[in-house]
């Protein structure tokens, strides 16, 4: 086993929608959890190690709004995060870099423009591109899906997940769609096998729901973990999570 | 209020480096090119290549300001890449000569997995188990200055002092409050924690 210093990290993901923190109950109902700064500086002093939020950028009409919320984002934290959905060409990521997002999330676009991984790694360097995969486990066959999981994309995952790694992305932000929302812990079988053949760090996501499920996908090697349910719900912190892996003699930061 | 200068490298923005330093109860002033005034401290900000930051630094005369304001015992404190620059070069742009403040070049990691990204425990006399962010892919792996060391595949420096430059190869402005303490340590004292 080579060295490495690195903790295993807890990232909590937001979904934003006309500038509020929104919780999907089903597919028509959103509730409003907030106001995504404050939200954001309550997660960082909860312990979370980076926050992703999700669809901030995707209704082109509020680019402006958007973008000052990223700014004004950037200015109230001091852990790094991630800005994904609705970034349609390397003018996106662009603007939402420069407005001070960490690192942007691609999936839709990753697979249909994929030159845009290789753009946005050469312009801002691998460590701002995670590419967000959707993949779907059935009776042990791979696909993955894009445009929110609605459709399946044509192409062979492990080959995707190699092509992402030589494009020059940083991170794979891997959803178990399988997995998602069930509540049973995440796919640590799925997260590790990839881990170990892409090299770069992968990022777990998809059917937390307490404590023990963190310290399994860790365990067998997940580089980090992402949830939301568990942590919007008010029935975990993230320092409650790691506290519990720090009893299980698992180093995080706290 | 203490003025702390942030310069403007053009590689990206500076949002969180300023309002990091802003939140600590400093002024910031950020420049792209050297001006008459002084500063009660300097920021050099760790993002962009290694070969288009010395670009910039030496574009825009920043070199003999930094001499004089290191001679004066400003602090300095340099970042990433705003720290990779003060040695002899880098393996991100070997044709590119670095500023050779100090012995030693940068050097890609050996880890399978690149960047190195996420947070890792230091090792230090000074900073010991403190806790911060590391994005990189190069890094000095061996220097006399070295003041603290974390490990990605193999050790290297993952801060070090020389006066009152500090620069340190995470990034503390987005460090967490840990982070937070280290940049208020470094710029309002010069760290004279140590020898």
């Amino acid at each position: 086993m080579i060295e490495n210093s690195l903790l295993p990290r807890i990232i909590v993901c937001l979904d934003v929608d006309k500038g509020r923190v929104v919780k999907g109950t089903n597919f028509k109902q959103l509730r409003d959890m907030g106001d995504p700064v404050e939200l954001a500086i309550a997660y960082e002093n909860q312990g979370a190690d980076e926050l992703v939020f999700l669809d901030i950028s995707a209704s082109n009409e509020n680019r402006p709004t958007a973008l000052k919320l990223v700014t004004d984002i950037a200015s109230n934290l001091s852990i790094p995060f991630t800005v994904g959905g609705g970034l349609k060409q390397i003018d996106d990521v662009k603007a939402f870099l420069d407005a001070g997002a960490d690192k942007v999330a691609l999936n839709t676009t990753a697979v249909l423009k994929p030159e845009i991984i290789n753009q946005t790694a050469k312009a801002y360097g691998s460590q701002c591109v995670i590419v967000a995969i959707d993949v779907n486990k059935n009776n042990d066959e791979l696909s993955f899906y894009i445009n929110g999981g609605r459709k399946l994309v044509d192409r062979d995952f492990n080959q995707w997940t190699q092509e992402v790694a030589d494009r020059g992305a940083g991170e794979i932000l891997l959803t178990a769609m399988h997995k998602d929302g069930t509540g049973s812990g995440f796919d640590t079988e799925l997260t590790k096998s990839i881990s170990q053949q892409v090299p770069m760090q992968v990022i777990a996501s998809g059917g937390a729901k307490n404590e023990q499920h963190f310290l399994q996908a860790f365990q067998q090697g997940a580089d980090a973990c992402l949830a939301a349910g568990m942590f919007h719900s008010g029935e975990y912190t993230v320092n409650q999570v790691k506290q519990y892996l720090l009893d299980n003699d698992l180093q995080v930061r706290i | 209020m203490k003025n702390i200068l942030i310069i403007d490298t053009k590689a990206g923005n500076l949002f969180s480096l300023q309002a990091a330093i802003e939140r600590l109860g400093f002024s910031v002033t950020i420049l792209q090119k050297p001006d008459r005034r002084s500063f009660d401290g300097i920021v050099i900000p760790g993002q962009g290549r290694f070969g288009a930051v010395i670009k910039s630094i030496k574009e825009h005369r920043w070199v003999s300001f930094l001499e004089q304001a290191l001679d004066k015992s400003i602090p300095i404190l340099g970042i990433c890449v705003g720290m990779q620059i003060f040695f002899e070069g880098s393996d991100e742009d070997p044709n590119i000569k670095g500023l050779n403040w100090f012995d030693g070049s940068v050097q890609a990691l050996d880890f399978p997995k690149k960047p190195m990204v996420g947070w890792a425990k230091l090792n230090s006399k000074i900073w010991n188990n403190k806790i911060v962010y590391f994005v990189n892919s190069y890094a000095i792996k061996q220097s006399e200055l070295c003041i603290a060391e974390t490990v990605y595949g193999e050790t290297f420096c993952a801060a070090i002092k020389r006066g009152s430059f500090v620069g340190v190869q995470f990034h503390p402005e987005k460090s967490g409050k840990v982070g937070s303490e280290l940049i208020t340590q470094v710029l309002t004292n010069g760290f004279r924690e140590i020898a």
